[in-house]
């Protein structure tokens, strides 16, 4: 029976955790949901601005991680439409074109907020780290014109706006390279911007030391961070409902952990 | 036939079935986005197929989204790069009539790298890894120093008795980076005082670890939920939650 248990197959597992997570989306139940300190940090970092000032969004993930980062995104924007901030979108990777694009006009749609007056899709441009660096040196060198091709000098959202240096508030939502890291080190200590960041919760313990050491203003990670910012903001949305099945993912999870020590122990003892 | 594919035909019947069924009962339009939902849909499943083991199916999506992918961001470099900042400028436009000739040079420089597929002319491509390389240690080594290093000693070895009094979680911070560095110090026999520090390290590392391992669960699993409620919001029309 023991041997049994310790070589059991790997689809067994798969199959619960399915199963598990499919029952958990199925049946309504609620598990209470408080933010925590990073994610009340990057939510009092936007309250903090004044209705008509700017904030950049960097959309910096594609597809495979939409599903932690596209609800932060959401969570994030509706607190900045509802603010009546002016949000400059922009992406470091060639994927994020198209999520940003659709993000953005689906929540601009509810505020009815005006392309060009509050918010500005700057687009996709090489050179990762570069492209940060150059933003600060001179943003319309960087991007001369947005992803519509209006020049950012006769944009309301952008007219000001002539480096990273006149942008009070960054947040950065990443998946990997570049991101947070990049924006740290050749954005937010060249320019001296506040800096927030999402990143997808495999990368959330690289990125807590920056908290820290102050680099950054606050941080979400995953779609348990997402969850959070939903809460702050009372529109609990895709995150919150999320974390019914993540929870009962976790218990399964951890249930396996326990089972598969005690086999290795009984085991062992046996022997 | 074998047990394998049996399974593998018995799924493709019922995926083509079940695609019958919402499409005939209208939750799926016969359109572009009705299209999509199918394609979505199948695709999802031929990468979970793997789950059960290595299969024809997956590799043909797998494939193609590698096709895609590469497809996709050819024509958004295209389109935002080469196009905007290369042709548009030395062709000139109304904004700007007169070409910007300055361009050709970081343009003739990253072409160069293209040398690389042609066997005689690679040292070419050397010019541009040269200027890559000494460009991104110049700006990176700086920075990182500074990110990494000087930013990071402050929190680490500061303020451990504050205003306030005690600071346990910075007494905490200090001691695990202190007896990981310990431990990674390996010209030190550890023995003695050294060996215990070190053990601490091992065990600040443990939990570290675990950490990790913990929030790379959580962001599996978010990919899971994400592609669940596709399958069954988008593409089945089940209302979550259903009970």
């Amino acid at each position: 029976m023991i041997n049994r248990l310790q070589t059991l197959d790997r689809r067994v597992i798969y199959a619960v955790i399915f199963v598990g997570v499919a029952l958990a989306l199925l049946i309504d139940f609620k598990f209470p949901i408080s933010a925590t300190p990073n994610v009340r940090a990057v939510y009092q970092g936007v309250e903090t601005l004044d209705k008509g000032q700017t904030i950049l969004i960097s959309f910096d993930f594609g597809p495979s991680t939409v599903t932690e980062l596209g609800p932060m995104a959401r969570a994030i924007l509706h607190h900045c439409f509802s603010k009546e901030l002016r949000v400059i979108a922009v992406t470091l990777l060639p994927e994020g074109q198209g999520i940003t694009q659709s993000i953005l006009e689906e929540v601009a749609t509810e505020y009815d907020a005006k392309y060009g007056e509050d918010f500005v899709f700057l687009g996709y441009k090489a050179g990762n780290e570069a492209v940060i660096l150059n933003m600060g040196q001179d943003l319309r060198r960087a991007f001369d014109k947005d992803v519509r091709g209006n020049s950012l000098a006769t944009m309301a959202a952008t007219r000001s706006i002539t480096s990273l240096r006149d942008i009070p508030y960054i947040i950065d939502l990443t998946s990997g390279y570049p991101g947070v890291e990049e924006w740290i080190q050749f954005g937010q200590e060249r320019y001296g911007f506040k800096l927030a960041a999402g990143v997808t919760a495999v990368m959330a313990p690289d990125a807590f030391p920056f908290l820290q050491s102050g680099q950054l203003e606050g941080l979400l990670g995953g779609l348990a961070g997402a969850a959070e910012y939903e809460h702050l903001i009372g529109r609990e949305g895709q995150a919150v409902s999320g974390m019914r099945p993540q929870s009962v993912g976790h218990v399964i999870i951890i249930g396996f952990i326990l089972f598969g020590n005690l086999a290795y122990f009984l085991g062992r003892s046996r022997t | 036939m074998n047990k394998d594919q049996r399974l593998l035909l018995l799924v493709l019947i019922a995926f083509t079935g079940i695609n019958g069924i919402l499409i005939a009962t209208g939750s799926i339009q016969l359109d572009a986005k009705g299209f999509g939902l199918i394609v979505g849909a199948g695709v999802t499943l031929a990468i979970y197929s793997f789950l059960y083991g290595d299969n024809p199916v997956f590799k043909l999506v797998e494939h193609a989204y590698v096709g895609v992918v590469a497809a996709y961001e050819f024509a958004q470099v295209w389109y935002q790069n080469i196009l905007s900042d290369i042709i548009h400028p030395l062709a000139g436009n109304s904004d700007n009539p007169e070409p910007i000739w300055s361009i050709i040079v970081p343009t003739v420089l990253g072409s160069f790298l293209l040398t690389r597929l042609v066997g005689k002319a690679v040292w070419l491509s050397r010019l541009a890894f040269g200027l890559i390389v000494g460009l991104g240690a110049g700006l990176l080594i700086p920075r990182r120093i500074s990110a990494y290093l000087i930013q990071q000693i402050e929190p680490t070895v500061g303020s451990i008795f504050t205003s306030t009094g005690f600071d346990p979680n910075a007494a905490f911070v200090l001691i695990g980076v202190v007896s990981v560095l310990v431990y990674f110090s390996f010209s030190l026999e550890h023995k003695g005082v050294v060996g215990v520090v070190s053990r601490v390290g091992i065990w600040f590392l443990m939990v570290s670890f675990g950490a990790s391992f913990g929030y790379t669960v959580m962001a599996r699993l978010s990919l899971l939920i994400g592609q669940l409620t596709f399958l069954m919001q988008d593409w089945l029309h089940v209302p979550l939650p259903l009970f």
